[in-house]
């Protein structure tokens, strides 16, 4: 144990380089992923040209041609988006709702909420299939999409919203009330400038996980609604012919969402695990 | 009374939305997988649409029961989220502690680390068989093929010759046969989760009571006893929550599965019931209960967990 005290400068060293090496490592995927993208399909998968190579920017000038990425790209924004939107207009109610007047219910109500995130999306596939095609007719329509999206993510926007919500304090609404406010004057006057912050990190994170979302994505959308997962899955094995233009196709598909989520990871905890770890 | 109106108002369109997407496919599921019901029968053209008179009973259970797949793709959704989570929970643990203190460029360390967790799957799973994985042409058969090259021309090398007649020329692993693909997803699933563990380990270990700490540096505790008395106990809930979480998501992997695997015996309940679903309604019905009862029964103990902070 003294050992450690006397090698203290050692480990001033050490173990924040272990821990740059760690975290290089962990990027270095996406880094080659990055890389690749640079490079010619030929280049792509010759070992002299791992790390020098003529940086080349076709893959992405051709990209539109070779994937027709921006139909997709465009389908996931609008899907994204949309569904981020209707999950708060949903949710934010509902939150407001179970942390201002809670009853005797609503601890139920949220666990139950939380109880339908659990359940396999591969249980319901054939009847999702067949509802979507033969009952409703909106199969492979931005509107299912959109829906589907939405509800899957809407127990994560209650939970999130809530437990943001919960942190305010109830005094302020309470003063608000003898001042004459109405709930919609709650909600305008108090609760959304209050909780702006938290409404806002709850639509990034769902919009995140919206985009990157590939079961329903995939198995309920052919063409016309099919978003950048869909694309990415249907050209999974190009045999090393293109892994040029795959990487950057793939890039521009994840570069956007990564950067994104370096501006939500606090907000990615109490998101993921519930409010369960602080 | 009348305050009571208004909150249940704002709740309901939430609960009826998420009631609807609850209770309407899953109790087709349900009846689907008591009945006889196949997509394409030209001997039994009675099946193909369901119906209460195509009643089977149990049949469809102890028909995917029975059917070896079904235990394989058991066994191969245990074993991958199995290795998932030891894995994620041991790393993770491991660089939360590492990083859980003040160095230059920490910042960018955990900007680099989290990176991974916000790669769409699709992409995870085409960039790992492909780029990464590839035997000839990805990353692992150009650096196998270069080091068999290098080791080659130094057999003829004066004084260190010998060593490198000596070397084994490598082979490099294909990750897309049965087993090894299966390893592949487990690869890339750690890669991704890894960071998901750290971030909320790292969370957990920022609230640890420093003064306990102190009081054992004080006391000449070491920093393994430091770590395992102080910081494992208080890691505990944290891990916890961490393999449920992930458990469930993991048990419905499946594009990973899907684009790695495609064609070859590396199957889990997700895509097993894509494959009945092309026809056997009725038996991806009962697969689909089985994965519903696996998720419950991990999902059970996560909600207890969960419920206890719930209301504080």
């Amino acid at each position: 144990m003294a050992i450690v005290a006397k090698t203290s400068r050692f480990s001033k060293i050490a173990w924040p380089t272990l821990a740059w090496v760690v975290a290089l490592i962990f990027f270095f995927p996406i880094f080659y992923m990055i890389l690749t993208s640079f490079k010619t399909d030929a280049d792509a998968v010759k070992a002299e040209h791992v790390f020098f190579f003529t940086p080349t920017l076709e893959n992405y000038a051709n990209m539109s041609d070779n994937y027709d990425y921006w139909r997709f790209a465009t389908n996931s924004v609008i899907t994204s988006v949309f569904a981020t939107l209707f999950a708060l207009i949903v949710g934010v109610p509902c939150a407001y709702a179970m942390a201002f007047n809670p009853s005797r219910g609503t601890k139920d109500i949220l666990m139950w909420m939380l109880s339908t995130k659990m359940l396999p999306a591969a249980a319901v596939l054939y009847p999702m299939t067949f509802l979507t095609k033969n009952v409703f007719n909106v199969f492979d329509t931005h509107f299912l999409v959109i829906f589907v999206l939405c509800l899957i993510n809407l127990p994560i926007v209650v939970w999130m919203l809530f437990t943001y919500f919960k942190d305010i304090p109830k005094d302020i609404i309470e003063a608000g009330k003898m001042d004459g406010l109405t709930t919609w004057g709650e909600v305008k006057e108090i609760l959304i400038p209050l909780a702006w912050g938290g409404i806002v990190s709850t639509a990034l994170l769902t919009f995140i996980f919206c985009w990157n979302e590939a079961y329903w994505t995939v198995r309920l959308t052919t063409i016309d609604a099919a978003t950048l997962s869909k694309l990415i899955e249907g050209n999974r094995a190009p045999e090393g012919l293109f892994f040029g233009r795959l990487s950057a196709v793939s890039t521009a598909a994840v570069g956007p969402i990564i950067v994104l989520g370096w501006f939500c990871q606090k907000q990615l905890v109490s998101g993921l695990t519930f409010g369960a770890v602080k | 009374m009348a305050n009571r109106t208004i909150p249940r108002l704002l709740q309901t369109p939430a609960v009826l939305l998420l009631l609807f997407w609850m209770i309407v496919p899953l109790a087709m599921t349900l009846f689907y997988s008591f009945i006889r019901y196949v997509l394409n029968s030209t001997v039994r053209p009675e099946w193909t649409t369901p119906s209460w008179s195509n009643w089977r009973g149990f049949g469809n259970y102890e028909f995917v029961m029975n059917s070896k797949d079904f235990i394989l793709a058991i066994k191969n959704s245990l074993f991958i989220v199995g290795s998932i989570l030891t894995l994620t929970v041991v790393l993770g643990v491991m660089i939360a502690v590492l990083i859980n203190r003040s160095f230059p460029g920490r910042g960018v360390v955990r900007v680099l680390l989290i990176s991974p967790f916000f790669v769409m799957p699709a992409v995870n799973a085409v960039l790992w068989i492909n780029m990464l994985l590839d035997p000839v042409l990805g990353l692992q058969g150009i650096a196998i093929s270069a080091i068999n090259d290098m080791a080659a021309g130094m057999q003829d090398a004066p004084l260190v010759g010998w060593f490198f007649n000596l070397w084994p020329v490598l082979e490099p692993i294909s990750f897309r046969a049965t087993q090894t693909s299966a390893i592949a997803v487990i690869m890339m699933v750690t890669w991704q989760w890894t960071p998901f563990a750290v971030l909320i380990f790292m969370t957990s270990l920022q609230s640890e009571d420093q003064q306990q700490k102190e009081a054992a540096v004080l006391d000449g505790a070491s920093r393994w006893s430091q770590f395992r008395f102080l910081t494992l106990p208080h890691l505990g809930r944290p891990m916890a929550i961490v393999v449920m979480i992930q458990a469930i998501f993991h048990l419905s992997l499946y594009a990973e599965i899907e684009i790695v695997s495609r064609g070859n015996g590396n199957k889990n309940l997700p895509y097993l019931i894509g494959e009945f679903t092309n026809n056997n309604i009725g038996a991806a019905s009962a697969t689909g209960i089985f994965a519903v009862i696996l998720a419950n029964i991990v999902a059970i103990f996560l909600l207890r967990a969960v419920g206890k902070t719930l209301m504080e």
